[in-house]
This record gives structure tokens, sequence and C-alpha cells, in this order.
């Protein structure tokens, strides 16, 4: 094998896109109490909490100042900003294509599975919908529009809801965490490409809104920035108000279900990859197939979970089933945000540091160091183990315990008079996915 | 059982966890500081510098932990799978391979040639906590993954 390339499959071995290391198992007393403390919080919102719908509506929220409305609707920010964001992505992949072979010195690999898709949970969280605004394949749409013409599936976009987004970020999972070329650059590249050339090619059959439906990385960005302080009333203007009510503000939109599941089967799925048990049993082959099964088999393990779940307790109070799992979705996003955080944080927080080493030269050109980085090596004593075992444990217990306040609410809000015990399956679906998302922590 | 009962629990299992939670964060103090000096060396030669892990001069451990695997037609034997390691202390690796290949021990960044017949020794105090696989760069098998803390 030529040894340039031989990172791939070195690093691939790992549970994750990249990365040099992964987290020491939970300890057995954290795991232990977090779930309890799980188990107990889902029966005590249940009996205890409040009994009448309490969170503000789509109507709620305290107004952010004119000026700063102005800036954030304003469409040369939006294309200023995209247009930024288009230049970085087109440096990624040509760092891709023409950088270093190694895939620990390439800055696209990194860039991509850890400062970008890791990366845009914080951001999401703190700023809202940013994919949306930044996204630079929106740019590239309208840059083609007088070229292709009208949209002429504009009419059948609404009909799809999320679903395409669900493919999408089916198809980026699968590559992040399953074929064994994932770290090589040139895979990256090829990726990336084909899924801007298909994302633009869809946008301009249906129109500039696809993106808000089938562009996974931005459907991901605006589940999430629903648990920021930030959004929008219904008259469009933009406020400030509890990320509790605005995650409920999330529509129930076709295949809203489909693409939380896949974002939490496939978190569990990276937890699943790092025990010994995987490695040394199902996953001991570690190629395509073993890896498409198990990520097949964790999004239908909780999809199924969630299935029975949702319908259960839509039977107990009488709901029509068939839009039961995409109303509850928004409410399992805290959970797989909880997941989502307890599993990468530690990688974009240590990993994470390549990227701006490698950042200083792209392309591994002799004595190029823009930012002065390139010499510096990754810290991976810059978090202390300890430190990484709270916020994992505090992430699920935190996400868990606003999931069920969530559904909670929602419950009472579809049927205020229906008994607590109605929302009981769904309660106890969402301990078994806490659970097991701790149990994975821990490594069984 | 009664709402009351639960009401009643509630705090004593949050007041148990905080007490854990004091207990855990108190237990490795130097932790932090192992923090501010430069991580992984990257290093070519076989051996790297036996620096002690300040703080951990356990003397039953200064004598450090001896780890060996022979690989054979690919097929990895030894202490393979997860072994874990205190944090600090003086691991010893010894690779024996049948085919020309390099060690890599990811993370510590550590590597060695590897001729076949000849085992190589790699020490190096684990001193970056966390799990890190140890492969053979050519072939890409896995021989270890070093479990450090």
């Amino acid at each position: 094998m030529d040894p340039s390339i031989v990172d791939g499959p070195a690093a691939d071995l790992l549970a994750h896109g990249v990365g040099s290391r992964t987290d020491l198992p939970l300890p057995l007393g954290l795991a232990l109490y977090g779930a309890g403390a799980a188990i107990l919080v889902g029966f005590v919102v249940l009996l205890l909490f409040w009994r009448t719908p309490k969170l503000g509506d789509g109507r709620s929220g305290r107004p952010l100042p004119e000026r700063l409305q102005r800036a954030a609707d304003s469409a040369a920010v939006r294309r200023g900003l995209q247009a930024v964001a288009l230049a970085i992505a087109v440096l990624v992949v040509v760092a891709a294509l023409a950088g270093p072979e190694e895939t620990s010195r390439n800055l696209a690999p990194w860039a991509l599975y850890v400062t970008f898709w890791v990366g845009l949970v914080p951001a999401s969280l703190l700023l809202g919908p940013v994919w949306r605004v930044l996204n630079p394949l929106r740019l590239v749409a309208r840059l083609l529009r007088p070229l292709a013409g009208a949209p002429r599936g504009a009419g059948r976009l609404p009909a799809l809801g999320l679903w395409p987004a669900a493919v999408a970020l089916l198809a980026f999972v699968w590559l992040e965490l399953v074929p064994a070329g994932r770290t090589d650059p040139d895979v990256v590249a090829g990726w990336l490409i084909g899924y801007a050339a298909v994302q633009v090619g869809a946008a301009l059959w249906f129109g500039e809104e696809w993106f808000a439906a089938g562009d996974g990385f931005e459907v991901y960005s605006t589940l999430l920035g629903r648990l920021s302080a930030l959004g929008r009333r219904d008259d469009g203007r933009l406020v400030l108000r509890s990320p509790l009510a605005n995650a409920l503000t999330t529509p129930a939109l076709p295949g809203l279900a489909a693409v939380v599941l896949v974002l939490l089967g496939s978190t569990a799925f990276d937890g699943l990859t790092r025990t010994a048990w995987w490695q040394s049993g199902p996953g001991a082959a570690d190629d395509v197939g073993s890896g498409t099964f198990g990520l097949a088999a964790s999004i239908a393990l909780v999809g199924l979970l969630y299935l029975a779940g949702t319908r259960l307790s839509g039977r107990l109070g009488g709901l029509p089933l068939g839009s039961q799992p995409r109303r509850f979705a928004a409410t399992v996003v805290p959970i797989a945000l909880g997941y989502t955080v307890a599993h990468y944080f530690s990688l974009l927080a240590l990993d994470g540091q390549t990227t701006w080493i490698l950042a200083s030269n792209p392309f591994g050109l002799a004595g190029v160091d823009l930012f002065g980085t390139y010499g510096n090596a990754v810290d991976l004593r810059a978090v202390p183990p300890d430190l990484i075992a709270y916020v994992q444990v505090g992430a699920v217990v935190t996400g868990h315990v606003v999931g069920v306040l969530l559904a909670h609410e929602r419950a009472l809000r579809l049927a205020p008079r229906a008994p607590a015990s109605d929302q009981l399956p769904l309660v106890v679906v969402m301990v078994l996915f806490t659970v097991g998302g701790l149990g994975l922590l821990f490594g069984f | 059982m009664t709402g009351r009962a639960r009401l009643l629990r509630l705090p004593a299992v949050l007041g148990m966890a905080a007490v854990l939670a004091a207990g855990c964060a108190g237990t490795d103090p130097d932790d932090g500081g192992s923090a501010a000096g430069g991580s992984t060396a990257p290093s070519a030669a076989a051996a790297a510098a036996p620096a002690e892990h300040a703080g951990h001069e356990d003397p039953e451990r200064a004598a450090g932990r001896a780890l060996a695997v022979d690989v054979s037609g690919g097929r990895v034997t030894g202490d393979t799978g997860r072994v874990p390691v205190e944090l600090g202390e003086r691991v010893t690796l010894t690779v024996t391979v049948d085919a020309a290949d390099e060690l890599h021990l990811h993370g510590y960044d550590l590597t060695a040639e590897l001729v076949p017949g000849e085992p190589a020794v790699v020490t190096f105090p684990a001193d970056i906590p966390g799990v890190f696989e140890a492969e053979l760069h050519d072939a890409g098998t896995v021989l270890l993954s070093l479990q450090v803390g």
C-alpha cells in the first residue's frame, strides 16, 4: 500500500470520522446516578409538574431591536455571509484535492467532520438557524437561477416535508461513520462536490425553499436553533424567548420524526462502535457491510421504540395515530442533542484544534504559516477527563429533562383533560433512550 | 408509592449526586497542571524520554507496565483488545511482527519501524488520559486500545 494514504485505514478504526483518541468509559457511579436522575425526572414531571399548558406559543417572545432585525433580514448581509462561506467551502474542497495526501495533515477531513459538523451544534444553539443564513449553496443556486429558468417542481415541494433532509443526513452520517475511506481527502472532496451538485440541482428544480426541506445541514441547524433563545414570532418579528417555548414552535412537518431518528440513531451507533462489545463482536470485521448494518439497525431500533411510544400514547389518548410521531418529534431533539454533546464535545475541544493548525497552511507548502499556528501540536490534555465525564452525563440528563418537559407540555396542549398516564409510554421510551445512551458512554 | 414519597426522594438523590460530584472532582488535582505542558512530541525514535509524570511517584508504578503483542499471519496475540493502564504509569510496549510495517500509537503520536522477527520496544509515560489505538500503519491492523486513566 502506498504509505502516503495509510492514514485512511488507520484513522477509520476510530469510531467517528476523524480523531486521535476516544473518551474514557464513564465511571459506573456517574452513569448510575445519571440514569437514576433521568428515570426519577420522567415520573416527577408526569405527576407533579404543571397540569395546564404553560409555555408560550408562536406569538410569544420579547422583540429584538429593529436594527438587529433589519440586519438579520437584509438580503445583502445574507449574500455577503454566503459568499464568505462559499469561499471557505471552495478552499476546503481544493485543499482536499490539492493539499497533503495524509489525513493527519489535510485540512478537509478535520474541517468537515469536526469543525463544521460538530461546530454547527454550539453555533446553532447560540445563534439560531445559522446555516440557513450562511448556506453557500443558496448563493450558488441563486447565481445559477437565470440559466435554469423558473423552478418547475415548486408546487410539489411542500408534499415532501422534511423527508429529503432525512435522506441527506443519512447520506452524511453513513459517510462519517461507515466506509473505510471516509477520512481520505479525496473521498471528502468527492462527497462534498456530489452533495453540492445534488442539492443545487434539486434547488433549481424545486426553488430555493428546497434547502429548508432537503439540505440536511440546514435542517439540522434550524432544528437545533429551535433550542436557542432566538426565534421568530408568527408575524416574522425576531424575538428572544425561552428555548422551551421556542422548541415547541417547530412545525410538525412530515419527515420531522425521520430527521430526528436519523440523528439519534446515528449518534447511538457512533457510541456503539466505541464499545469493546461491538469491536470484538458484530463489528469485528470493521467493513462497509457490518458498519451499514450497525447504522441501519441502530436507527431502526430507536425508530421502532419511538414509534411504539408515540403511537401507544396516542392510542391511550384517542388521538389520530398517523401524525402522532411527528407531533412529538421536536420533543426528542433535546435528547438527540444531549447524546451529540456527550459524544462529540471532546472531539471538538481536542481534535478540533487540528483544523486551526492546518488552516495556517491548507496546501502544505514549505514556509507557509498564515496564522502562526502550523507548528503547534494538538494539546490532548486541554480538557481533563473528569470534566469530559461531567459534561457527558450533564448533557444526556439535561437533554432528557428538557425532552420530557417538552413532551409533557405538548401532550397537555393536544389533550388538556387527558390523564397523565396517557403520556407514560413516551416517557418510558425517553427513559430507555437516556439509560441506553448512558450505557453506551459507560461502555456496558 | 404516593406522590409525596417521590417528592421527598428527589432532593435526597440530587444531594447524593452532588456529594459524588464533589468527591470525584477532588481526586485528580494534577490533571489541570499537566495540561500546561506541551503535549505530543512527535517521535520517530523507538524510545521516548522516560520522563515521569509529576505527582505520580508511586514506587510500585515506577517499574512500569510491560505490554507485548505479536503479529503473525495477520493475527494479533498478546496484550490485545482494551488494555487499561494508570495515568502517569510508564508503559513499555514490545511489538513483534512477521512482515515489515510501522507501529503507530495515536494521540501520543509515537511511531517505530517494525522489522520481521526483531521485537521493537517503545517506552513512554502514559500521561495523556483517554483511549488510544496502537496500530500497524501499513496493514491498518489494530494491535490494542490503550485506555489511560
